[in-house]
């Protein structure tokens, strides 16, 4: 009697979850499976043509294109971010002066409104943007910069061989002759850029003459394309996408492996010590396989985020090329939200794919990262 | 007492049965500034003309994406008994069925049939255009002046203005250009107009590789050659008006609009107006209409009420206030003897060459056609490619008439 009682108590409590994934998955899921299998166009009521949406879509070149775009900015920026994260958390796990407001800064960029990080990337990648303007002063100073290496190089190499020749035990990447070797590489530098010997580059926005550099304006949200034979493989405005999107992700997915790190028992750490293991093997052979249910939920999590995204393609919008950036996702909107009569069976269907390609990456990375196998 | 109470609930009942009758009329627009451009149109020009009907006006603007928003709205049945309607998008909304034929309803003599017929499909007419606008050529006096050459002019081709362009950014320091372009249909298709060349042909189909169209895309594109012209984007501007704001580009190939912009955004700059070059070929100038007409939703309930608005909205008095706050150039046929085209200064300039290219060469609709804005992106790909020199003429025709097709068939 009182299970009885507890069993209608957990379905109340699931009722409006229940209701809402209803109304706005099931019902819509079912209704896009049957428009893409008709004519409709949000107007006339529809008819069902058969697989001629599919056929429409496959035909159609911008799918084939939102389709590698799509698939290949899942692979690549999962790939990153997972990479990259795991990194970050093992970085952030040990214990470091100042390890809180480390771990609140690098969450910054999860919590910040992916519109206005991409508003941000569009400034800082514009043609007369910062990223140009950074390259431009690198390409003018350049010759500073190497003397500056050059003699940095140069000094340390002096002291060392001098302490090893009074028998001091001493490294080429001893901190505390390197400091050294800065400051004096610093003064020397100055001295020749003071003295007119060496110099920084002129930027002049004219046709370049010895000694003077154009500034870098490189178009990144334009036509171009990374081409294998002649085959367009990666656009660099999908590039810049990939770029900021790994950068908003990483602290989000860094929490779910930080979270795992505080569970792997210390005692598994101090064994491999004892057994002489370099931090790369702990790494690899403790906390990577210990890490193994993390990971997959971080992938799985990863995948399904990155298959659907829109959210910087539609803002960055008409500033790059549609066929650059243009995701599924975005084709599936697209599509639906016209002026007037709209291609929805083309939509519906480049959805349902979308679908099918996601739960197939998920079942495919699942048998090779199963979660239950630690 | 009595009486006080019984004649004061007399007028209630009155006073209600007078408001069931008012009939509300709603009209759908865009936001931005239109809501304050509109609305004191409606409540000088309309409502007292309308209010002894027992109308009453409603704006209510759609923010954002105005297209996508009125699909949703007709689609689900929520739109206004009026609307704007878009000449571009004309064909994509008319196909819906969503819309009222006017024909026999309201007279669209008045009006200049150029623009009536970019609402018209089938013999049948859908909007009324509430003003338009074309392309003129704006030119900054000063970049001319220092660079000796001569202003661009009504009797300039295509030939003597890359000419006369080719000469001022070889007389102007590096980072001053001859003429902003615009990689996209929308500016580029007038020359392609002015070489005769026909956007749709009788099956409406689209031929990119026909001579006028490759003649008319190689010469607007050759002026990229030597940096004589720029793209907007490529001096951090979003359209060529700002590029006439930066004071560093001689040309920029705009509508009406760029004048209101220029008189806000660069007081000082001194510039003219004339119309676009010829053609070598033809002699002939091309031009687009831009315009946005006042539609009838087929689904209004109160379509004798949206006919009066309409009518309204359209009137010589409403047209002539519209014109002289240098919102638009009218749509009316008898407004082009207003005293305001005669008037000295830039503005009045620009608004008298806007007006003449509405009726002088091949002067078509801007519009896309059924396919909608997918029709254009296929130009605006073709146009991007060539002229940030990643693709030759040939490859960047071939592969957008092959894009055609596949849109087309569908």
């Amino acid at each position: 009697m009182n299970q009885k009682g507890q069993t209608a108590t957990a379905y109340l409590f699931l009722t409006p979850f229940l209701v809402v994934l209803a109304v706005f998955f099931c019902f819509a899921f079912l209704r896009t499976i049957y428009y893409s299998f008709t004519d409709f166009n949000l107007f006339d009521p529809p008819k069902l043509i058969g697989l001629k949406p599919y056929a429409d879509v496959l035909g159609d070149s911008s799918f084939r294109r939102a389709l590698a775009n799509s698939l290949l900015f899942a692979v690549i920026t999962t790939t990153l971010q997972t990479i990259l994260s795991l990194l970050m958390a093992v970085a952030l796990n040990r214990k470091i002066r100042g390890l809180s407001f480390f771990r609140a800064a690098w969450y910054m960029p999860s919590i910040t409104s992916s519109v206005v990080i991409t508003l941000i990337f569009l400034w800082l990648f514009q043609q007369q943007g910062v990223v140009n303007y950074l390259i431009t002063q690198l390409q003018s100073v350049w010759p500073l910069i190497l003397t500056f290496v050059l003699i940095l190089i140069a000094v340390q190499v002096i002291q060392v061989l001098w302490e090893k020749s009074r028998k001091l035990p001493v490294g080429y990447f001893d901190p505390a002759l390197l400091a050294a070797s800065a400051l004096i590489a610093l003064f020397v530098t100055w001295g020749l850029s003071a003295a007119g010997v060496v110099t920084a580059h002129e930027v002049v926005d004219t046709v370049s003459r010895p000694g003077q550099i154009t500034p870098f304006l490189y178009q990144y949200f334009a036509d171009k394309w990374l081409s294998i034979g002649g085959v367009q493989i990666i656009s660099v405005p999908l590039m810049v996408i990939i770029f900021m999107n790994t950068f908003t992700t990483i602290p989000t997915l860094m929490l779910f492996f930080l979270a795992g790190l505080q569970n792997i028992p210390t005692a598994l750490y101090e064994a491999t010590e004892i057994d002489g293991a370099t931090p790369f093997q702990q790494l690899m052979n403790v906390t990577v396989p210990m890490l193994r249910p993390v990971s997959f939920y971080v992938i799985t999590v990863g995948l399904i985020g990155t298959l659907q995204m829109f959210d910087q393609v539609a803002v960055i919008g008409n500033a790059a090329p549609t066929d650059t950036l243009i995701t599924l996702a975005y084709y599936v909107y697209a599509n639906t939200f016209k002026s007037g009569v709209a291609p929805v069976y083309m939509a519906s269907a480049a959805a349902i794919i979308l679908a099918v390609i996601t739960l197939l990456l998920v079942t495919v990375q699942r048998r090779f990262i199963s979660p239950d196998a630690v | 007492m009595k009486r006080t109470a019984l004649s004061l609930l007399s007028l209630a009942l009155l006073g209600s049965a007078a408001l069931a009758q008012q009939v509300t009329i709603k009209i759908n627009g865009y936001g931005g500034t239109d809501p304050a451009i509109v609305g004191d149109l409606i409540n000088k020009f309309v409502k007292p003309i309308v209010a002894k009907d027992n109308i009453n006006v409603v704006y209510e603007p759609l923010q954002g994406d105005y297209n996508k928003a009125l699909t949703t709205l007709l689609a689900a049945g929520n739109a206004g008994d009026l609307l704007y309607l878009p000449g571009e998008t004309a064909g994509g909304f008319i196909a819906t069925g969503k819309l009222l034929p006017l024909n026999g309803l309201v007279s669209t003599t008045p009006f200049i049939k150029s623009l009536n017929s970019v609402f018209t499909v089938k013999g049948q007419t859908y909007a009324i255009a509430k003003d338009f606008n074309t392309l003129s050529l704006v030119y900054n006096k000063d970049l001319f002046d220092e660079a000796k050459v001569a202003y661009p002019n009504a009797n300039d081709t295509w030939k003597s203005l890359a000419t006369k362009l080719t000469a001022v950014k070889k007389a102007l320091p590096s980072g001053y250009y001859g003429i902003c372009l615009q990689p996209g249909f929308d500016r580029f298709g007038a020359f392609a107009y002015a070489e005769g060349w026909k956007q749709f042909d009788s099956a409406g189909k689209t031929n990119l590789l026909s001579k006028p169209f490759v003649d008319a895309f190689t010469w607007y594109t050759s002026l990229a050659k030597d940096k004589v012209g720029v793209t907007p984007s490529e001096i951090s501007q979003g359209w060529t008006g700002g590029c006439m704001q930066t004071g560093k580009v001689a040309v920029a190939i705009e509508g009406n609009w760029v004048a209101g912009f220029l008189k806000d955004n660069a007081p000082n700059l001194k510039y003219g107006s004339t119309l676009l070059p010829k053609a070598d070929a033809t002699g002939k100038r091309g031009n687009f209409l831009y315009t946005v007409g006042w539609a009838l939703n087929a689904g209004t309930k109160n379509k004798a009420a949206a006919i009066r608005v309409l009518n309204a909205l359209t009137s010589v008095d409403a047209q002539n206030y519209v014109l002289s706050e240098g919102l638009a150039i009218p749509s009316r046929t008898a407004l082009q003897n207003n005293p305001f085209f005669t008037k000295a200064g830039a503005g009045s300039e620009n608004a008298r060459v806007v007006f003449q290219g509405a009726t002088d060469g091949f002067v078509s609709g801007f519009n896309f056609g059924p396919a909608g804005a997918d029709w254009s992106k296929i130009v605006d790909t073709a146009l991007a490619s060539v002229l940030s020199g990643q693709k030759s003429v040939k490859d960047a025709l071939a592969s957008a008439q092959a894009d055609m097709n596949k849109l087309q068939s569908r």
